[in-house]
């Protein structure tokens, strides 16, 4: 049971993944990238990580996903626009690009894959460790100061966005 | 919690307050004097120095925040930066900012405050956080003249390098998060150097860490092959950030590397770690720096865009020092940085002027400055021969001590390199000169700073000259700020 | 074979119910498609031009706005299922964080972004 949640959720994501970048509607691939987005946040809950896969839902598909949305439609960006550009590459060429890619990460996963050995040093997690209250406690009390430089990052977000996204317009009017 | 000394805090959270401070006096008053802003900016800044000066020394949240000396060393560079980069603002503060003045202000504060968060970080995720309240103003800034499409471009531009850069930087932070099993950099030291004595070896998990760590700081020092972004944000984005771009994030950047490989992978640093010698990659990266900064700086007809190369290049000798990796070495980079603050803020201020004189960049139309000012002139021309690394001046201590670290740990070939390309830089910053003092042209422009833009002048002069000849204090204080790595 | 078992079969229900109906729908209704039938519904009338418009710039404020207090919230979120062992500092903790967040708040009220003119 566990590893068929694991294979579908891993074949949604994935496949998730390469619809939004083959798709030439823009609406379409945002679609398909909270698709892709819900696959992993379960894949997430899987690995006992529940606060992240909240996260990603709430955050990333609830929220950042509404933006691109908005951001399409301000542009007004038709799929059609993309498609008269020449490509730099030729079909082969890229197809190999790819392969290869491919290739390399194996590769890289199968050598490096943390070896075993490096666990005696790491304390063990304990079980509920990506858990809502876990990760609660060690964010109010040991990571407390990271905490709080948070919110003066995120003031510093909606003061660069206010004063990016807004028109002068008014200003110069309140000034005359 | 209550054994703890809170007042270290008090320096940044007072630059914190200050800048709300800015951002409600802006909205509040109704633009009478539109210096006000500007001087209570500078005004804070010099209360941080001076609270940084009463409050320093401890650790506070179990080691997450340092207040040690390097900390202090960086931080004084940070604000210098900033109060210099206020200072020279003044002129496009009244004209072309002058919707926004208050945020331009507060943002810059906002920046400094990363800054002083990042370099009293001990730890990977307060690092990270505090590198990124050091950019997210600094890419509002860059685009700071709505209306001009070269601005806007140099703040989309940076952006998504940036925010490129920052994923590539957690990323490397993460997997040696997962290498270790802490984010503190000193039990992260320690816990690799026993995987290391007992086992004989690690997996390339850490070359991939140190590989991606290295790009996602490269990119924000514009160390070559990171450092496309830099010409054209620099060229576009307004003139005293680019200053502050070019020194205070600079000096960020270098910090956050100090404190990620200097100290907590001090032990890779070495040729018997091949292939894990981080040493050997910078080392590498430092001479194409160098090389490739200098050369493209020859060919730029754009004074900001010169300056840009020359900042690549100026990032690679920093790096010299770097991967020496001992006291001496780190005690250079510190010098290196101090003496760069004075320079490159005095040029680009100089650049900040003329521009707002003349709306021209171009090299060519500073012809016959010396005539008309002869005091710039002299001002331009001694930042410039203290970039190029000239007897008395600043520049030439701090390039002599550089290659001394190099030298020292074995790094002869990279201060080889240094050497030759600095003796093409001498070119193009003569050129400059060459072109105030020597030209045919008649000269037209005289150019009237404002009075805070004189001061930055005048204290960067002074600072070069003083500190070029009695390099002594500054010197002794750097040392005393490697110590805290304990090599 | 674990608590998450409940969102499996809830995610189940829920598209069977959709399935469903539009099952049942099928199986009741008449069908006997036409040129008219089809078309899109613009108020009775023919549609004109394209369903895609471009947005006011307004929503795009609001909507970075809306993720940055969606981050704020995921934090609120793990604070408040812990509140109870965390106590009054984690109070006061939060009480900073939120403050000074709402001086983003105030100064884009002050701005006038907040307002739809």
């Amino acid at each position: 049971m566990e590893l068929a949640i694991f294979y579908i959720s891993a074949i949604v994501a994935a496949g998730g993944a390469l619809m939004m970048i083959l798709q030439r509607n823009p609406v379409a691939s945002v679609l398909y990238l909270i698709l892709s987005l819900v696959a992993l946040a379960v894949l997430f809950v899987q690995l006992s990580a529940l606060f992240v896969g909240s996260l990603l839902i709430i955050v990333y598909a609830g929220a950042i996903l509404v933006l691109f949305l908005f951001v399409i439609m301000l542009l007004n960006l038709r799929g059609e626009k993309f498609t008269s550009e020449k490509p730099i590459l030729d079909k082969g060429t890229k197809i190999t690009l790819v392969v290869l890619f491919f290739m390399e990460l194996v590769i890289l996963i199968k050598q490096m894959a943390f070896p075993q050995r490096m666990d005696s040093l790491m304390t063990q997690a304990s079980p509920d460790f990506g858990g809502v209250e876990p990760v609660a406690t060690l964010l109010y009390t040991k990571y407390l100061y990271p905490f709080e430089l948070t919110s003066i990052l995120l003031l510093v977000a909606i003061v660069g966005a206010v004063i990016m996204a807004k028109r002068d317009k008014n200003e110069e009017e309140g000034e005359r | 919690m209550t054994d703890q000394n809170w007042s270290i805090l008090i320096p940044e959270i007072f630059l914190f307050i200050w800048a709300l401070f800015i951002f409600g006096l802006d909205l509040g008053i109704k633009r009478k004097n539109p210096k006000i802003l500007g001087y209570s900016a500078m005004a804070g800044l010099t209360i941080t120095g001076i609270l940084l000066a009463i409050f320093n020394g401890g650790i506070l949240f179990k080691g997450m925040f340092q207040s040690d000396q390097l900390a202090i060393f960086f931080k004084v560079i940070f604000i210098g930066s900033a109060f210099m980069a206020v200072g020279s603002s003044f002129d496009i503060a009244s004209e072309k900012i002058r919707h926004h003045r208050g945020e331009y202000y507060g943002l810059i504060l906002f920046s400094t405050v990363g800054m002083m968060f990042l370099s009293s970080a001990s730890e990977l995720i307060t690092l990270y956080i505090g590198m990124e309240l050091t950019t997210i103003p600094l890419y509002v800034l860059a685009a700071f003249y709505k209306d001009d499409k070269l601005s806007v471009e140099a703040g989309l531009k940076y952006l998504i390098v940036g925010a490129f850069s920052s994923a590539i930087l957690l990323y490397g932070l993460s997997l040696l998060y997962g290498l270790t099993g802490t984010t503190d950099i000193v039990t992260m030291k320690i816990n690799l150097s026993l995987v290391f004595l007992s086992y004989g070896k690690i997996g390339p998990g850490l070359i991939l860490a140190m590989i991606m760590v290295i790009a996602g700081i490269g990119f924000k020092l514009a160390l070559v092959p990171f450092h496309m972004w830099a010409p054209d944000v620099y060229q576009g984005a307004p003139t005293p950030i680019t200053a502050f771009l070019s020194v205070g994030s600079k000096a960020a950047g270098v910090v956050a590397f100090a404190r990620i490989f200097v100290n907590g992978l001090i032990a890779f640093a070495s040729d018997v770690m091949k292939p894990l010698d981080w040493g050997i990659i910078v080392a590498i990266l430092a001479a194409a720096a160098m090389i490739l900064g200098n050369i493209t700086a020859l060919r730029q007809r754009n004074i900001k865009r010169m300056l840009a190369y020359s900042s690549i290049a100026q990032i690679g000798y920093v790096m010299v020092g770097m991967v020496a990796a001992s006291e001496l070495g780190i005690a250079s980079v510190g010098y290196y940085m101090f003496i760069y603050l004075f320079a490159n803020m005095g040029a680009f201020t100089i650049a900040t002027i003329f521009n707002d004189k003349t709306g021209s960049d171009g090299i060519i139309s500073y012809s016959g400055l010396s005539k008309t000012s002869p005091i710039f002139a002299a001002y331009m021309s001694i930042f410039l021969l203290s970039l190029a690394g000239i007897p008395p001046l600043g520049g030439f201590a701090a390039k002599y001590l550089v290659f001394a670290a190099g030298i020292q740990a074995g790094y002869t070939w990279l201060v080889i390199v240094a050497l030759l390309t600095s003796v093409v830089s001498l070119y193009y910053y003569a050129n400059i000169i060459k072109t105030m003092y020597f030209s045919a042209e008649e000269p037209t422009i005289k150019i009237h700073p404002s009075f805070p833009a004189n001061l930055v002048l005048l204290i960067s002069v002074i600072g070069i000259i003083l500190f070029g000849i009695f390099p002594g204090p500054i010197l002794d204080w750097a040392l005393e700020s490697a110590k805290i790595f304990a090599f | 074979m674990n608590e998450y078992a409940a969102v499996l079969i809830f995610l189940f229900v829920g598209i069977g119910v959709v399935l469903f109906t539009f099952f049942l729908a099928r199986l009741v209704r008449p069908s006997n498609p036409y040129k008219a039938k089809n078309q899109n519904y613009e108020c009775a009338e023919p549609p004109i031009g394209s369903g895609w418009i471009q947005f006011n710039n307004r929503f795009y404020i609001f909507a970075l706005i809306f993720v940055v207090f969606d981050v704020e919230a995921i934090f609120l979120f793990p604070w408040a299922v812990a509140f109870g062992q965390l106590g009054l500092y984690a109070l006061i903790e939060m009480i900073i964080f939120i403050v000074i967040l709402l001086f983003g708040l105030f100064y884009a009220w002050k701005k006038g972004v907040l307002k739809w003119v």
